[in-house]
């Protein structure tokens, strides 16, 4: 059993021209936590996600893989490590069926000849059969089991930021990046995404590292906190060690002088 | 209708679904015309060279037509395999542009070679079927079985990363899809019909010659999809079948066919942004058959009521 942690990001910096997103952002998330990343706009937050998910090239630094390095990794092979997403912006695969876009997510277990998926075999069949009962019960898992046969485009907000969840724990994820889940929810709405992902890392034994711009939810939810501001980390803890940083006091509401 | 016209359309709907085929996955690939001139060199080459081809009767043996159809989608499989890797890194508009010049070099190299009969083209080619309803009967079980196979696609692992990738080619890599793979076995795939039609229509036209393979042509065939539609395999099929007989039923309008056709291909798109046939419609269809049956099995009820009698308790 190997100490080191699930995921180490070492010193990561990313300009774009003269902007600095990220500057010597170093953390370290545990296996099993709920990590929470908050920070003003334009803080970074967003752009660590990318770096961490091979969407964008660091400038320097490093992201370590339960210690070790990952060198010239695409998304999808990232994705074959146990590293899951979703999107500030929801990225669904609105033209597919709100089943179809959850069996995508499954696409790594669905491997089989292509000669015998097209001549249908029995056995593919039967795995077929499988993986479509595995896409509703993730599907029941979110709530979205009755729309399962709905065009995603059809859905309303927060259960199209329901269903992306779903399609994020169908590649069966180790860590899931979850950036800004509870945009645009009312207060509700907010509370029972709460729940739902404290379920879901019990249920899946889930390491799970969340955005999210509302502070009390996040204190109440995360295990510990990283504050960034202007792409540095200014803090980093408990939520309530965090919360009496005088750093973060003032990057929230400007110092007193 | 003229057998010979058919076999044209069917050769149409075939193309297209070789052109939807990298459509699926978001790519705008216009190389299947020159797919296409390989699979009909390799065809028409081999059965006017080699006497085992051609065959001595009056017409060539069908496991010879075959075996050209399977060594042209090949050759033309095998070429797309070899340059996709490099030419899929282009999207949209340039790979539009890349596959364009792919099909010209493949079109001046055919002009060029000392054995593909220059400007004239190879002529002669041996038929293994007397009649054009020979070949229309052939290539409709080949349609058919395409068309099958395209609906399986459809269904399956590969063909659902294909609309995930047309959709959001960056989520569908997040979900673990690798794309470029992914791309190039769409690519691979169209160009392996391409080749295989190629190969028939070979035999069909009895001669071949460079300019099969040309832009006008690539237009055409990207023409039957748009027209047709992407998102189902029954769309390209429709517009390959349609816009092959437009112009020869037109031809009673005389000078005019050529604007009417025009007007077809510039109508089509204003009127059904995503071409004619659509999943919604495929759909709305299904469910209108389905009431109509169910209508059909009530009225059918109410006839053995009525037969049986007024039932009394």
């Amino acid at each position: 059993m190997s100490t080191a942690p699930l995921l180490e990001v070492a010193g990561l910096s990313c300009r774009f021209g003269g902007l600095v997103a990220l500057h010597e952002v170093s953390l370290t998330v545990r296996e099993g936590e709920i990590f929470g990343l908050i920070g003003p706009n334009g803080a970074g937050k967003t752009t660590l996600f990318n770096v961490i998910s091979a969407l964008t090239p660091p400038s320097s630094g490093r992201v370590l893989w339960r210690g070790q390095a990952i060198p010239h990794s695409r998304p999808d092979q990232l994705s074959r490590l146990g590293l899951a997403r979703t999107f500030q912006n929801l990225r669904l695969f609105d033209s597919l069926s709100v089943r179809d876009n959850v069996l995508v997510g499954l696409h790594r277990f669905a491997a089989s000849p292509l000669a015998a998926g097209l001549l249908g075999s029995a056995t593919v069949r039967r795995r077929q059969r499988q993986l479509e009962q595995r896409a509703l019960e993730l599907l029941a898992l979110v709530g979205l089991a009755e729309e399962a046969q709905l065009p995603a485009a059809s859905l309303p907000y927060g259960e199209r930021r329901r269903l992306e969840i779903a399609r994020a724990l169908a590649t069966e994820p180790r860590l899931l990046l979850l950036d800004e889940p509870a945009a645009g929810m009312n207060p509700a709405e907010k509370n029972d995404l709460c729940g739902l992902i404290r379920t879901i890392r019990d249920h899946f034994d889930l390491t799970v590292m969340i955005i999210e711009h509302h502070v009390p939810l996040m204190m109440r939810l995360c295990d510990r906190l990283a504050v960034l501001n202007f792409g540095e980390r200014i803090a980093l803890g408990s939520p309530a060690a965090v919360r009496h940083d005088p750093r973060v006091i003032e990057a929230y509401l400007g110092s007193a002088r | 209708m003229d057998a010979g016209l058919l076999q044209q359309m069917l050769i149409g709907a075939l193309l297209g679904l070789s052109v939807s085929l990298p459509l699926r996955c978001g790519q705008l690939s216009l190389a299947t015309p020159g797919f296409f001139a390989i699979g009909g060199t390799v065809a028409a080459l081999l059965s006017t060279r080699i006497p085992a081809f051609a065959g001595t009767g009056a017409t060539s043996p069908l496991p010879a037509l075959l075996l050209e159809m399977g060594l042209g989608g090949l050759l033309a499989g095998l070429l797309a395999w070899a340059i996709g890797g490099t030419v899929l890194r282009l999207r949209g508009i340039y790979l539009a542009i890349a596959t364009i010049a792919l099909v010209e070099i493949l079109r001046v190299i055919t002009l060029n070679l000392p054995f593909t009969g220059g400007a004239l083209g190879i002529f002669g080619i041996p038929q293994p079927f007397a009649t054009a309803s020979g070949y229309a009967g052939f290539t409709l079980v080949l349609l058919a079985l395409v068309c099958w196979l395209c609906a399986r696609l459809e269904q399956l692992r590969l063909g659902r990363a294909m609309a995930a990738i047309r959709d959001d080619e960056l989520a569908a890599a997040c979900v673990g899809i690798d794309t470029a793979a992914v791309k190039l076995n769409a690519f691979v795939l169209s160009a392996l019909l391409a080749g295989v039609t190629g190969a028939l229509a070979a035999h069909f036209l009895n001669s071949w010659n460079a300019k099969v393979g040309s832009f006008d042509a690539s237009i055409t065939t990207l023409a039957f999809v748009v027209f047709g539609g992407s998102r189902t395999w029954l769309g390209p099929v429709i517009g390959g079948l349609v816009l092959t007989a437009l112009p020869e039923l037109l031809r009673p309008v005389g000078d005019l066919r050529l604007i009417v056709f025009g007007l077809v291909i510039l109508l089509g798109p204003v009127l059904f942004p995503q071409g004619l046939i659509t999943p919604q419609a495929l759909h709305g269809l299904g469910h209108g058959l389905l009431g109509f049956g169910q209508q059909l099995r009530g009225y059918g009820h109410q006839l053995l009521e009525r037969a049986s009698g007024p039932r009394r308790p």
